[in-house]
């Protein structure tokens, strides 16, 4: 049967159930709030350990990936069940999700070069390091020389 | 639904009969929704095309007038300063003249000419023709899209006619000369017309982009399956797919950039002192921008390029009258370049900063592009090899294409590593590597698919003559003036400079600097000679009085000689086999809507 | 590759149709959606770059913990949380409209349109606040003088400075007060809790030092100016989405209204009007993730 509107599509979409859609969304909607009500948690938590006299970095990093990997599940219930990707034919649902994959290189690529770029000005320039470094880690930072600085002054 | 039929009737019956209705009160159109406002795709793409002319006479111009500085940096020609006053001040090129130029050059050729006015003609032309549909999926948003780059156009020509000039900071505007007006006379107004004309670019690009990519998804012709489209189509289709996904990160750069320049924010400024003038920006990364720059930047290279690659694959087997060697193997490649171009784009960078061990891993994917770059030009030339080859301009351009790829690919084998970077960054060489391969050899993709398609987007041939006489000179021309700028390079001379003479060592280059200025005067005139060619024969070239003149496979053959607005008159032929049956069991060449014959031998 | 091989593929593929079952709008919109995410993509990567190249950043629990009409309480994340909840539950009204139009329901389409809308103006009221709230503060920071002296500066969080630096040590702020000027001792002495009748306003130098409590000012250095910069650039930029957004569920509420679908025989219009909503959506979980919670 083709579709009224649009010969290339050639299977009509059939409407849903309304009673097992409703549940459906509504499931959807619960586990949405619930997972961003334990990210405001963790960044709560986050806030009182950086209150704290010590804050624990290996800790606050531990959290920070925990709410990033929240918030990807939030993404993936959004695009498959709001956007009904996860309805679709499988290539289609390929289409979107291998370009994505690009983000990967995109992201570690950006966040190496802006992390040597900080440890190249906290080499070259004092004043910078002085003026932004916090106080209570710049004993610890001082020991820090990445391997590629020393090859370049050789 | 017969109600609804006739308040919509576009709409709510199915798209077969929706373009016969409209092929069939398209011959009551008027001029303006014929030629300007036109939702024809041919006639988009000629648009394309024309525009992208004037806009390569524009930028082959000065060209033609910074190689006369670089050739000849102390004498006068008066005849310069005439035409451009200030400017050329005495008859000699001014500094910030001289910035310009090339500035402008730079984006106009890359941008407008060879993106806009080669994927954005040909894309145009052949996906609905080659791919058997009436028109591309949103004939409307498609119009939109020309008219972007329209506007893109008028607000980059109105940029060269301002008092500070226009954009002076080099086709890669990086920050912050680009972001500081104090510092440069064309950052002023110059630079903010660049960036919005980049924008509405980069939007008409989208539109485009989207356009091809659900064109050749959803409106192929029954049983033309993705694997029997002509190459031509799967180079635009992955061109379109880096258009969609790079251009926007360009938008996001020059957003940044804007709110640099006029909004105070610091994200690319830092710790900057003007003149005595000490700024308050402070925080931003410039490296950061050249990233953002980059990420399509090195895109771009094959959005340029794999149009150039389509077509001349579709010409060289059509004119050596032998199926495409290793389709499979071409279309791999082309997916390979398509993937690895999004993940190489910091090895423009190696020299700024960069992260040395992030730089190594970047020349390790730039050098794997040499494996599907290599395995295509292997398919090209084992096409040709012993082929019956038809001499035809467009093959001549085609071949050429392939020679100067070659050329051109292996001194990029030299630039993307990163320790022989360190000598030759900014210097001629790299000039030479990204002319050859990306500027001159997608012009012959583009010249070969004018020569080649002419018959078909205007019912006439261009003069044969005229166009061997343009191959020939081109050719040598092309070779003349980029090779010896490899051992310029090579010997450590800048680009961009605007007089080298106080260099002791570059003055042996006084007389080779010379010779290069004079063939790209002559090969600019030459490419005005088929500019010639080209209007003279829209109206009165030689006749094509069948409708499949170079005897090719494709479905854009079997469409009349001048197709109407739908393209095919009565319905849409169907597809049996692929593009590429040339001299098979003993027949030169098997149109795709011929069904397969029982005693057909596999291929 | 041969005409052989293709007959056996699956028949998604063969021409004729579109692959994915769906039409070419749909799938324009998609890809499209996929083009923006990497312009949003290229922002929020761009803003973790600067992050990473700094040695500080401030800590968003300290700069976002305003709530409307609440004063000075300190309440991390309690404004935005409410954003967040507004946007969830008008891409949830929006999938119910999107429904209604599967069903050719004209009346639930107008419904849930009409809240996604309302949904949608309160986010952007929201954030224009939230906007105006970080503009307008009044911040004590660190500012060093010409001459090399320290003094205490009263800013806002702009494009081009941010008052959310580290906390200055006490002996250093005590320095600062001493060369600020005879206002800012005044509005400090106000942050204090000190009720002002006129009277202030003839106080010596000293005496109003002597009456600014430090210990509850906070007083910080500078902080880093690029947090200004990418926060106000990448949430408006989400918000400029909001607002399109709104406009197209408002065009697509009066066709609607007007029945123009109904005509048509589909609602499939609303359903790349959801696809856009559900984007803004899904933007704005990273938007939160970046700039609240990281």
């Amino acid at each position: 049967m083709q579709h009224p509107a649009f010969e290339e599509v050639t299977v009509h979409h059939h409407v849903q159930d309304d009673a097992a859609f409703r549940k459906k969304v509504r499931k959807t909607t619960i586990l949405l709030s619930i997972i961003t009500v334990i990210e405001l948690g963790i960044g709560l938590t986050i806030y009182t350990i950086h209150k704290g006299a010590n804050p624990n970095a290996t800790l606050v990093l531990m959290f920070k990936g925990m709410v990033c990997i929240l918030s990807l599940a939030k993404a993936f219930y959004i695009v498959s069940v709001f956007m009904h990707l996860g309805d679709e034919i499988r290539n289609m649902i390929m289409t979107i999700v291998v370009p994505l994959m690009l983000f990967i290189w995109f992201i570690i690529a950006f966040i190496t070069d802006g992390n040597s770029y900080k440890n190249l000005r906290n080499k070259y320039d004092p004043h910078f390091k002085e003026s932004t470094m916090p106080k209570k880690h710049q004993q610890k930072d001082k020991k820090e020389t990445t391997p590629v600085e020393k090859s370049g002054k050789e | 639904m017969s109600e609804a039929m006739n308040v919509y009737p576009e709409v709510t019956t199915s798209h077969a009969v929706h373009h016969d209705e409209h092929h069939v009160h398209h011959h009551k159109e008027t001029f303006i929704t014929k030629y300007i406002f036109s939702q024809d795709h041919k006639t988009i793409g000629k648009q394309f095309l024309i525009t992208g002319i004037i806009w390569a006479i524009i930028g082959g111009l000065f060209s033609v007038l910074f190689r006369l500085q670089l050739g000849y940096p102390d004498q006068t020609f008066p005849i310069l300063e005439t035409f451009f006053g200030k400017w050329a001040r005495g008859g000699q090129i001014q500094p910030e003249f001289y910035y310009a130029l090339i500035t402008i050059h730079g984006t106009v050729l890359v941008f407008f000419v060879l993106t806009a006015g080669l994927s954005g003609t040909f894309a145009n032309i052949l996906i609905p023709l080659q791919i058997g549909a009436r028109d591309m999926a949103s004939p409307f948003l498609n119009m939109l899209s020309y008219w972007f780059f329209f506007m893109a156009s008028v607000v980059m020509f109105s940029s060269l006619f301002i008092t500070t000039g226009p954009a002076s900071g080099g086709w890669t505007v990086y920050p912050p000369l680009s972001a500081l007006g104090q510092a440069l006379e064309g950052s002023k107004l110059g630079m903010d017309l660049w960036l919005i004309s980049m924008a509405l670019f980069v939007v008409s690009s989208l539109l485009g982009g989207l356009n091809y990519i659900s064109t050749i998804l959803n409106m192929r012709t029954k049983g033309m399956s993705m694997t029997r489209m002509p190459l031509t189509i799967w180079a635009m289709f992955f061109t379109a797919v880096l258009g969609v996904l790079s251009f926007p990160v360009l938008l996001s750069g020059a957003i940044l950039l804007l709110f640099d320049r006029n909004l105070g924010t610091s994200f690319y400024l830092s710790d900057i002192v003007v003149n005595g003038e000490i700024l308050p920006n402070e925080g931003g990364s410039a490296i950061l921008f050249q990233h953002l720059f980059w990420f399509l930047g090195h895109p771009e290279v094959y959005i340029i390029l794999l149009p150039a690659m389509g077509m001349v694959s579709e010409i060289l087997s059509v004119n050596s009258r032998k199926p495409i060697f290793g389709y499979m193997a071409m279309l791999g490649s082309l997916f390979a370049i398509c993937i690895l171009a999004f993940l190489v784009w910091a090895h423009h960078m190696f020299v700024t900063g960069l992260n040395p061990f992030l730089g190594s891993i970047f020349v390790l994917l730039t050098l794997l592009i040499a494996v599907p770059s290599a395995i295509k030009v292997f398919n090209w030339l084992t096409t040709l090899w012993r082929g019956n080859i038809r001499f035809t301009p467009a093959t001549l351009f085609a071949i050429g294409f392939v020679s100067l790829f070659i050329s051109g690919g292996l001194t990029g084998i030299f630039l993307g590593n990163s320790t022989i970077d360190i000598h030759l960054h900014d210097t001629m060489f790299v000039v030479a590597h990204f002319h050859i391969v990306m500027g001159v050899a997608s012009m012959f993709g583009m010249f070969a698919g004018v020569y080649h398609w002419f018959p078909k987007m205007f019912g006439r041939y261009l003069n044969s003559t005229l166009g061997y006489i343009h191959f020939w000179v081109t050719m040598v021309g092309a070779y003349l003036i980029f090779w010896p700028m490899h051992y310029q390079g090579l010997a450590g001379m800048p680009r961009r400079y605007l007089d080298k003479s106080s260099w002791v060592s570059f003055t042996q280059f006084g007389e080779l600097d010379k010779m290069i200025t004079i063939v790209s005067i002559i090969v600019f005139a030459v490419q005005l000679m088929f500019v010639f060619n080209f209007f003279y024969s829209i109206f009165k070239g030689r006749k094509v009085t069948t409708t499949n003149p170079w005897g090719a496979n494709t479905l854009e053959w079997t469409t009349p000689i001048r197709p109407g607005h739908g393209n095919w008159e009565g319905e849409i032929p169907e597809v049996h086999r692929w593009a590429y049956d040339y001299g098979k069991d003993g027949r030169e060449f098997i149109p795709q809507t011929e069904p397969i014959g029982e005693n057909e031998s596999k291929h | 590759m041969s005409t052989q091989t293709t007959v056996h593929q699956t028949k998604w593929w063969s021409g004729g149709k579109s692959p994915f079952n769906l039409e070419y709008g749909k799938l324009m919109m998609w890809y499209f959606l996929m083009s923006d995410a990497f312009t949003f993509g290229a922002f929020l990567i761009s803003y973790g770059s600067i992050r990473f190249s700094q040695n500080f950043w401030p800590d968003p629990n300290v700069v976002f913990n305003a709530f409307p009409g609440a004063g000075h309480a300190n309440l991390p994340l309690a404004f935005v949380s409410i954003m967040t909840f507004i946007l969830i539950i008008s891409s949830v009204t929006m999938v119910l409209a999107v429904h209604a139009g599967h069903k050719e329901d004209k009346k639930g389409v107008i419904k849930w349109l009409a809240w996604t809308i309302v949904g949608g103006l309160a986010f952007l009221g929201c954030q224009a606040w939230e906007w105006h709230h970080l503009i307008t503060g009044e911040h004590a920071v660190l500012a060093t003088a010409a001459d090399g002296k320290q003094y205490i500066d009263i800013i806002g969080q702009t494009m081009g400075g941010n008052p959310w630096g580290q906390l200055a040590d006490h002996n250093t702020a005590m320095v600062a007060l001493n060369n600020s000027s005879h206002e800012t001792l005044l509005h400090l002495v106000r942050e204090s809790g000190i009720k002002d009748n006129g009277q202030l306003a003839g106080l010596s130098h000293e005496k109003l030092v002597g009456m600014v409590q430090l210990e509850h000012l906070h007083i910080r250095e500078k902080g880093p100016i690029a947090f200004g910069g990418y926060f106000y650039g990448i949430t408006g930029f989400h918000g400029f989405h909001v607002f399109s957004g709104v406009i197209i569920n408002i065009i697509m509420l009066l066709m609607s209204q007007k029945g123009v679908f109904e005509r048509r025989g589909h609602y499939l219009m609303i359903e790349k009007a959801g696809l856009y909503w559900h984007f803004v959506d899904l933007v704005w979980v990273f938007v939160f993730l970046c700039f609240y919670l990281i």
